[in-house]
C-alpha cells in the first residue's frame, strides 16, 4: 500500500469518526428514537402497570423513546442482566441495589414506585393473631432464606419457636394447613388465599421500621451517564404513564391481563387498587421520588444486618429535579 | 517405581491445576467484576471462611441423596423385576416409568410437601423421583439380555422360573443395574438439592439447596460456585462408593468389568 491510499483511508476513518461523534451529541430527538430495554421482575401484573399504560398510550413514543418491556419470572437475574449490559435497565428493590453495590456494581435508582414495602406476612385470620410478633410464636413460616426481610424478622423476633421452610411462589401449602404462615405481596397472595376460600389477615413488613423502596427501575452509572437526557425522559413518560394508570387501570389490566391469563381480570383490578396507597404513600409524595435519609436508613439497617459495608448511599439513586 | 503419570490421584490434579489456572487468568485478563464471574481464588476463599456451614449444608443433603438412591436402587430394581416378569406387564407399565424421568420437580413439589410435610421427607422423594428411571431401564434391559444359549440350559435342567431367575437372570443383570446405579448417583444428588429449594426445613441450617439459595439472595457469586463445588464433591463421593459397591459385588463373576476403573 503506498503513502497516498493510506491517507485517504486514514481521512475516510478520521470523517466516519467525527460524524459518529456529532451524532451522539445531536438531539436524539430528530435522529432514531432512543432504544431500551426494562426487565420486569415479575410476570406482567399491576406491579407494571403504569409501565404497559406508558407503552400503550404511546408516551415513550411521546418522549421520543423506543421501549420495549420484558416479562420476568421467578429467579430472574435482574442485576446481573443489567450488569452485564444484557438490558439497559430493570426493576428490583432497593435493598439489592444496595448489597449490589457492596459486591462492586455500579448502579443507580432512577424511579421508586412503592413508597412503602407491599410485603408482609400472611396468617389464617382464624388465629387470632394481633400483632407481627404473635406469628413468631408458634407453627410454622414459610419464607425464602437469604433476603433481607429474612434476616430482618430472624433478628427482631427469633425463629426458635416456629419451624421456617421454604416459600415457593405456590398457595397450596397455606390454605392446606391453618397454622402455616407465609410471606406476600400484599397486593397479590392475601387476594388469591381470599379467592380460593380462605380468610387472611397481613401483617406488613414495615412495621418493623425495615421499609426500603421496591419496584425500583434501576440502570447502570455508565447508562445514566451516557444518556441522562434520555433518561429524564423516560422518568417522565414513566409519571405519566402510572398517573394515567392511577386514574383508570381498566386499559393497561386488559393489555396484561392477554400477556399473563392465569391472572383473571377481577384480580388484576383487585391489586390494582390495593396497591395504590403503597403508591402514592404516607404522607403522599410525588410518584417515583425518592429522598436520601431514606436510603440512608436503609443502608444503616442493612450495615446492621451484616450485608453491607457501611457506605454513603449518596450516589446510590438520582434525585429529582 | 511407578510412573509418575500412573499414581491415581495425580491426572485430576493437573486437571484441575490447569483448569482453574486458565479460568482465573481469564478473569483477570478481561477484568471481569466478581458479581459476573467469581474468580476460583475467591472461591477458594469462601471455601475456607465458610467451611464449617457448608460441610453441614454437605452431610444435610448427602443424607438426603443417600436415602433417595437407596430407594431408588431398591424400588427401581423390584419394578425392573416386574415389568421383566411378562411381556404385557412391560408393554402396560414400562411407559409410565419414564414419567419419572420428565416429572418437572419444581411443578409437583407443593404436592410432594404437603405428602411428606417439609424437611427429610420431600426431600427424600425428589431425590428418589428424580434418580429411580435410569436404574429400571438398566436392569430391565440387564434382565431381557440374559444368554439365551444360557436360557436353554436351565430349561434343559427343568428349572424353575423363579430358580432361573434368581439364579440367572437377576445375577447376570446385576453389572446393568450398577450401571444405572452410577447414573442415578449423581442425579440423587441433584434430587435433594432441587428438593431442598421447596421443601428444606432450615432448623439445622438446611442443606446445599438452601445454601446456594441463601448465597444466591445475597448476591455472593463465590459462594454460590463455592456450595455447587460441595455439591460436586458430593456427587463425587457417592459415584465412588458405588463405583466401591461394583468392584466387591462383581469382583467374582465379572473380571472384565473394571479394567479402566
Amino acid at each position: 500500500m503506498d503513502g497516498a491510499s493510506f491517507r485517504i483511508i486514514g481521512l475516510v476513518m478520521v470523517m466516519l469518526i467525527s460524524s459518529a461523534c456529532k451524532n451522539a451529541s445531536d438531539d436524539q430527538r430528530v435522529g432514531a428514537p432512543f432504544k431500551a430495554d426494562i426487565q420486569l421482575n415479575w410476570v406482567p401484573e399491576p406491579e407494571f402497570g403504569g409501565y404497559y399504560a406508558a407503552r400503550d398510550s404511546g408516551l415513550f413514543d411521546q418522549e421520543h423513546l423506543e421501549v420495549e418491556l420484558k416479562p420476568g419470572g421467578p429467579g430472574i437475574p435482574t442485576l446481573q442482566l443489567i450488569e452485564s449490559g444484557q438490558v439497559t435497565f430493570g426493576i428490583t428493590t432497593a435493598d439489592n441495589i444496595l448489597i449490589a453495590r457492596d459486591r462492586g456494581a455500579d448502579l443507580v435508582a432512577l424511579f421508586a414506585l412503592y413508597q412503602n414495602l407491599p410485603e408482609g406476612i400472611m396468617v389464617h385470620a382464624e388465629r387470632g393473631l394481633g400483632a407481627l410478633e404473635d406469628v413468631f410464636k408458634g407453627g410454622t413460616l414459610a419464607m425464602e432464606p437469604g433476603t433481607p426481610t429474612f434476616k430482618v424478622l430472624e433478628k427482631r423476633f427469633g425463629f426458635h419457636h416456629l419451624h421456617v421452610v421454604p416459600y415457593t411462589n405456590n398457595l397450596a401449602p397455606f390454605l392446606h394447613d391453618p397454622l402455616l404462615a407465609q410471606q406476600c405481596y400484599l397486593t397479590a397472595e392475601p387476594i388469591a388465599a381470599r379467592r380460593a376460600g380462605a380468610s387472611p389477615q397481613v401483617f406488613p413488613i414495615s412495621d418493623t421500621g425495615y421499609n426500603p423502596y421496591s419496584g425500583v427501575l434501576v440502570t447502570k452509572r455508565d447508562v445514566l451517564i451516557k444518556h441522562k437526557e434520555e433518561v429524564r425522559r423516560l422518568i417522565r413518560a414513566l409519571k405519566a404513564g402510572w398517573t394515567a394508570y392511577l386514574k383508570d387501570p381498566t386499559p393497561a389490566n386488559q393489555t396484561m391481563h392477554q400477556l399473563n391469563p392465569t391472572m383473571d381480570e377481577a384480580t388484576f383490578e383487585a391489586s390494582s387498587i390495593v396497591q395504590t396507597p403503597f403508591i402514592i404513600g404516607m404522607p403522599a409524595t410525588p410518584i417515583g421520588q425518592m429522598n436520601l435519609e431514606r436510603w440512608q436508613t436503609l443502608s444503616g439497617q442493612l450495615v446492621e444486618l451484616g450485608l453491607i459495608q457501611p457506605s454513603d448511599p449518596q450516589s446510590a439513586f438520582l434525585p429529582s429535579e | 517405581m511407578k510412573a509418575l503419570y500412573q499414581i491415581v490421584w495425580l491426572p485430576p490434579l493437573m486437571s484441575f491445576v490447569l483448569i482453574t489456572g486458565l479460568i482465573e487468568c481469564s478473569i483477570t485478563l478481561m477484568d471481569l467484576p466478581a458479581y459476573l464471574a467469581p474468580r476460583p481464588s475467591a472461591v477458594a476463599l469462601a471455601l475456607w471462611v465458610h467451611a464449617e456451614e457448608l460441610l453441614k449444608a454437605t452431610w444435610h443433603t448427602g443424607v438426603a441423596a443417600l436415602l433417595g438412591l437407596g430407594m431408588s436402587a431398591l424400588l427401581g430394581a423390584l419394578l425392573a423385576i416386574t415389568l421383566a416378569s411378562h411381556p404385557l406387564i412391560r408393554r402396560a407399565f414400562y411407559p409410565y416409568a419414564v414419567f419419572f424421568q420428565t416429572v418437572p420437580i419444581i411443578a409437583i413439589a407443593p404436592m410432594l410437601v404437603i405428602w411428606f410435610g417439609y424437611g427429610q421427607g420431600a426431600v427424600v422423594a425428589a431425590s428418589f423421583i428424580v434418580s429411580v428411571f435410569p436404574i429400571i431401564a438398566n436392569t430391565l434391559n440387564g434382565l431381557l439380555s440374559t444368554d439365551p444359549a444360557l436360557l436353554d440350559l436351565f430349561r434343559i435342567a427343568k428349572a424353575s422360573s423363579l430358580h432361573t431367575l434368581f439364579k440367572l437372570r437377576i445375577p447376570g443383570a446385576i453389572p446393568h443395574f450398577l450401571t444405572g446405579l452410577r447414573v442415578a448417583s449423581g442425579l440423587a444428588v441433584i434430587g435433594a438439592i432441587v428438593g431442598e429449594f421447596v421443601a428444606d426445613s432450615y432448623e439445622d441450617g438446611g442443606g446445599i439447596g438452601t445454601a446456594v439459595e441463601i448465597a444466591l439472595k445475597e448476591q455472593r457469586t463465590d459462594l454460590v460456585f463455592a456450595a455447587v463445588l460441595m455439591s460436586s464433591l458430593l456427587g463425587l463421593l457417592i459415584f465412588w462408593l458405588v463405583s466401591g459397591l461394583n468392584q466387591i459385588t462383581l469382583r467374582r463373576w465379572h473380571l472384565g468389568e473394571f479394567k479402566d476403573s
